[in-house]
């Protein structure tokens, strides 16, 4: 059966990424459900709560998860919402400070009073649990070796007790662990960031109310982008992946077509 | 001695820890906090284990010159480097943050943009609907993908990301909550069969 060379297929695939780049396309994005209840439940919070955010994922799923780690952050900065930073994932600390470093510039959130980095502690169910009791036991001193004895912000907050919301931007199955163990032991409010691939199997944790919000890939960094009135690279990216999800249900349908011909021929 | 110590640790530390997920009493919930803190002792060195492991094998596919042995120099040049920054000069210093944002940073991405073009090309041969359940697969997917994008709602007036929501919300998660249940039930019937000492594949040596 008559195939495209796969060599076609992938300059396609370039084209299609690099001309809606080239020509900045901007389609219109309406919010889904589980992210208009991730954007409701950080709004209702009042100024001077916590939230606790888990940076789970490495350079590979940047793309994804980076925009609406950023349009989350610029939210809190905004609402006076103060911010613990944390991850479970080894490659991760540099690029999470980097990103928080970049809104907190922006937004000219304060270090130690806003917002802290703690950074990487390894075993991801140790750290859960650990924090469960004292935050400080897993993380006696932030990313910078600040004591955690030293930092204003972290003076009355001792374990989930004080956090309000925590959220999860993964590209694993982390957030499976703090359901389990952060929601289900310590009743921790958990919201998530994922990428696209895993997002089917968070909904039943969506049903259930583990999770209170859930934005998936970069299509929900778009939407949230969009409720926080700030546009960037998520609402850029979606375009560019509309014409490429396209491509993608063009090429099936030519790859199907083609198909039948050839059955109806052959007998 | 060697196998029935681990097997006695296992059996009394899986029934204590059980036992402080029902009580509330200060001495049950004191031994939990005991252990979770000894627990945080014990987990980096899976780290450890890694490295040793990760150096075992490049080493020993470099002895042995199999396929692409060069490649492990590589792999050592970058453990080696980046630990010794880390550690002396550590993950804040410029020079950690340079190497990672300009080696491993575009590398780790890249491996993984290629997908899309992979996926793409897959995706054109393998989406065929040879059957009924193929052609099943296949309806689902289109509809999922053009409603992950807003050229799908605007080619469909808003149908596409109704229809994939629909899909995600219901048959999607009762299979999604039928595997989870399965997974949870067959995690309870292994953990209770190591802590009893029935499956002890754990202890190595193939028993």
């Amino acid at each position: 059966m008559p195939n495209i060379d796969r060599r076609i297929v992938f300059i396609l695939v370039a084209l299609a990424v690099i001309i809606p780049m080239l020509l900045s396309v901007n389609l219109p994005v309406s919010v889904s459900e589980p992210t208009q209840k991730f954007y409701d439940y950080v709004e209702a919070l009042p100024a001077g709560s916590t939230i606790m955010i888990a940076f789970d994922y490495g350079p590979s799923s940047l793309a994804e998860l980076n925009p609406m780690a950023k349009a989350l952050l610029k939210q809190c900065f905004d609402r006076d919402i103060r911010v613990i930073a944390i991850t479970l994932v080894v490659d991760a600390p540099t690029l999470a400070n980097a990103l928080i470093q970049e809104v907190a510039a922006e937004k000219e959130a304060v270090e130690g009073e806003d917002y802290v980095f703690l950074g990487f502690r390894p075993g991801p169910v140790q750290v859960i649990l650990g924090m469960g009791i004292d935050i400080a036991s897993v993380y006696d001193t932030d990313y910078n070796g600040t004591a955690i004895s030293e930092i204003p912000m972290m003076q009355n907050i001792t374990n989930y007790d004080q956090i309000d919301l925590l959220v999860d931007f993964a590209s694993s199955d982390t957030i499976e662990s703090w359901i389990i163990y952060a929601n289900d032991r310590y009743n921790q409010q958990i919201a998530a960031g994922v990428t696209g691939v895993i997002i089917a199997q968070m909904f039943p944790y969506l049903q259930t109310g583990q999770l209170v919000g859930l934005l998936s890939g970069i299509l929900g960094a778009a939407e949230y982008e969009n409720l926080v009135g700030a546009p960037a690279k998520g609402m850029q990216w979606i375009n560019v992946e509309s014409f490429v999800h396209l491509l993608i249900v063009i090429l099936v349908i030519i790859g199907n077509i083609t198909y039948f011909i050839y059955r109806t021929r052959e007998g | 001695m060697k196998r029935q110590v681990p097997l006695v640790l296992c059996f009394v530390f899986g029934i204590a820890m059980i036992f402080t997920q029902f009580s509330p009493h200060s001495f049950s919930q004191g031994i939990y906090e005991e252990v979770i803190r000894w627990a945080l002792i014990i987990g980096p060195f899976a780290l450890v284990l890694a490295t040793v492991t990760l150096i075992q094998t490049h080493t020993a596919r470099i002895r042995r010159r199999t396929e692409h042995w060069q490649y492990s120099f590589v792999v050592f040049a970058g453990l080696i480097v980046m630990v010794l920054i880390g550690i002396f000069l550590k993950p804040q210093n410029p020079m950690f943050e340079w190497l990672y944002n300009n080696v491993q940073l575009p590398m780790d991405a890249t491996m993984f943009s290629l997908l899309a073009f992979f996926i793409a090309s897959a995706a054109y041969r393998a989406f065929r609907a040879r059957t009924f359940e193929a052609s099943l697969l296949l309806i689902t997917a289109l509809i999922v993908m053009m409603g992950n994008v807003p050229v799908g709602d605007l080619l469909s007036n808003d149908t596409a990301s109704k229809a994939r929501q629909w899909i995600l919300d219901n048959p999607n998660l009762s299979a999604r909550r039928g595997i989870i249940l399965g997974v949870s039930l067959g995690v309870i019937s292994q953990s209770i069969r190591i802590i009893l000492g029935i499956e002890r594949s754990y202890l190595g040596g193939g028993d």
